[in-house]
């Protein structure tokens, strides 16, 4: 569909302008992206091995990539399954407040990490939190403690999985679903046989973004954490901390290490997305 | 009688898609919903169906109250315009989902499958995917998907609308010789009135909600209830405030007596017909169908004096509402 207008395109464009514009963006991804990451990685491995291996044997970087594991895990989990039900609540049910709820999921994309993280501390927390002080009587602490972590990195990641599985439905249409529904299925068979299988790539691409999102949070977890090293403290935080403590060939090793996440979950999206469209 | 409805109403917003519908359509009959686009017909057949719900009024099917019942307990085949075909399963998947969800045993489905496709024409695709069929083949393969769990009643809303007209044409005569061989009663949704003159045992013919009349082909076409009903079956032309088919006016270039007298306006001629137009005094252009012949004999031409009187035998019902939506 694309590319005879493509074609034409490029056809029309004078040569001059075509290279100024390609030297432009690629000078542009280059400078901001490309070179510092390279960088980072030289870094990496300016002493061969040492830096990475230094880091592996850190019990502290250990037990904080593994920490981001579980919270990027579990909220990518989370995210999965409201994302999910709220992609079909908004596109095949007609609701009162249908439009509000459609702005609300955009808003962590608007609204600053640091801000999400202030404000699930000023509800959650022990002392004076709205709901906290009743929850950590019951022995269940939200602020300072994984729980409280895991909604701070669903709230940011959010809107990742909706934003992505809603245009596939639109695009899907309920046809599929009522022609389930008259062969006999029930809502749950539909949804499992018709409605799911029609839209995985969808939810495929959705939740990688959101992976690398969540495994990536700084602002947000960094707050509702309290950054108690060895505990409560993420591959995130640990690289700000070693980074301040002068430990930079740790620094390094770590975001090195959580580049290869990112790179992973691109290699993932690539490998997703041409099979999406045959 | 298979299908009751009585008393259905249903609005969308200010819109009264249907106003008190009644109809009863009868066991084992091929069925027409005909009707402009608009008129409720779709509407109609997907309460049947379950897939939208009445504001007003009852559905029963073979006896049993259906108007509550969602649509897998209504044991109805629904076949869509655009086929609703399973994209990601393969024909024989697709034809199969309902037997699965049943839980039949596999060698049962699997038999049940293949007579299916054979019956479809469609036994050497079983392992393709939907996106490697036609058109018609998909809406085939969608009609072997609804008759595979043996529905009470088959409904068919414009199965045929989204192809082109030469498969349209074969998939109705195979729709009519399929309904001959399987029997099960079908309801169908058509906005044309050659399909549904051609094909359907019953029509009932649906405008603005209601309906205008409900019988065989022969009875729409012989005994029209009104001038919607008769414009809407074929081409009419008006004469005389009486509403009748354009081939059932007779021309003299002599007075006549009882002749309405009037000048040939234009004379067009399309294949064996002649189609003349006549200007008549104080009243809208009359449309006269000649035959080619006849026409050529009586030397037709532009600004000659006519006197046209209805033929004998001609079937004309007096012109009132709607003939603007008629004629549309």
């Amino acid at each position: 569909m694309a590319s005879p207008t493509a074609t034409r395109t490029t056809t029309a464009v004078p040569v001059p302008v075509k290279w100024t514009l390609r030297l432009v963006a690629v000078g542009y991804v280059f400078f901001l992206v490309a070179w510092p990451l390279a960088l980072l990685v030289q870094q990496t491995f300016d002493g061969g091995l040492t830096n990475l291996l230094d880091a592996l044997g850190d019990e502290q970087v250990i037990s904080a990539l593994r920490l981001t594991g579980i919270v990027a895990g579990l909220a990518v989990v989370i995210n999965l399954v409201f994302g999910v039900t709220i992609s079909l609540l908004l596109v095949r049910y007609e609701f009162p407040g249908k439009r509000v709820l459609s702005a609300l999921i955009d808003l962590p994309l608007s609204v600053s990490p640091v801000v999400v993280g202030l404000a699930l501390v000023l509800a959650y927390n022990g002392r004076n939190g709205l709901v906290g002080p009743e929850l950590e009587a019951a022995g269940f602490q939200v602020i300072f403690n994984s729980p409280g972590m895991v909604m701070a990195t669903c709230f940011v990641a959010l809107p990742l999985v909706i934003r992505e599985v809603v245009p596939v439905l639109v695009e899907v249409g309920d046809d599929q679903e009522q022609a389930a529904r008259s062969l006999g299925a029930s809502g749950p068979q539909t949804f499992w046989r018709i409605t799911l299988p029609s839209i995985k790539w969808g939810v495929v691409y959705g939740v990688v973004l959101s992976l690398a999102r969540s495994v990536g949070e700084f602002g947000a977890v960094k707050i509702v954490s309290g950054n108690y090293t060895g505990r409560t403290q993420t591959a995130t935080l640990v690289v700000e901390q070693k980074y301040q403590n002068f430990q930079q060939g740790e620094a390094y090793a770590t975001s090195f290490l959580l580049i290869l996440v990112s790179i992973a979950c691109l290699v993932v999206v690539a490998l997703v997305r041409p099979q999406s469209h045959s | 009688m298979s299908i009751e409805v009585s008393g259905l109403t249903k609005r969308f917003g200010d819109f009264v898609a249907l106003d008190d519908v009644n109809v009863s359509l009868p066991t084992g009959q091929l069925t027409a919903l005909l009707g402009p686009s608009g008129g409720g017909k779709s509407t109609l057949l997907r309460i049947i169906a379950g897939l939208d719900t009445a504001d007003a009024g009852t559905v029963t099917i073979e006896g049993t109250d259906a108007t509550r019942l969602p649509p897998q307990k209504r044991n109805v085949g629904f076949v869509f315009q655009h086929y609703a075909v399973f994209k990601h399963m393969t024909v024989a998947k697709n034809v199969a989902f309902g037997l699965e969800i049943r839980k039949r045993p596999k060698a049962e489905t699997a038999r049940r499958v293949e007579e299916l496709l054979e019956l479809v024409h469609l036994s050497q695709f079983s392992h393709r995917l939907p996106a490697q069929l036609s058109g018609g083949q998909r809406q085939r393969m969608a009609l072997a998907r609804a008759l595979a769990v043996e529905p009470t009643v088959l409904l068919l809303d414009e199965p045929f609308g989204a192809l082109d007209a030469k498969v349209r044409k074969e998939l109705r005569d195979w729709l009519r010789r399929l309904h001959d061989e399987v029997h099960v009663t079908t309801v169908f949704v058509t906005h044309d009135q050659e399909e549904a003159l051609e094909v359907a045992d019953e029509i009932v013919v649906i405008n603005e909600g209601r309906v205008e009349q409900v019988g065989t082909p022969d009875q729409l076409y012989d005994e029209p209830a009104n001038d919607f009903v008769m414009g809407f079956l074929g081409e009419v032309t008006t004469l005389e405030g009486q509403v009748l088919r354009p081939h059932d006016i007779e021309v003299a270039t002599h007075p006549v007596p009882g002749g309405v007298q009037g000048r040939v306006e234009r004379v067009l001629r399309i294949g064996f017909e002649v189609r003349v137009v006549v200007a008549v005094a104080d009243r809208p252009d009359v449309t006269v169908v000649l035959t080619r012949t006849h026409s050529r004999s009586m030397h037709l031409e532009a600004g000659a004096a006519v006197w046209l009187t209805p033929a004998e035998g001609a079937i004309s019902v007096a012109s009132g509402r709607q003939r603007e939506a008629a004629s549309a």
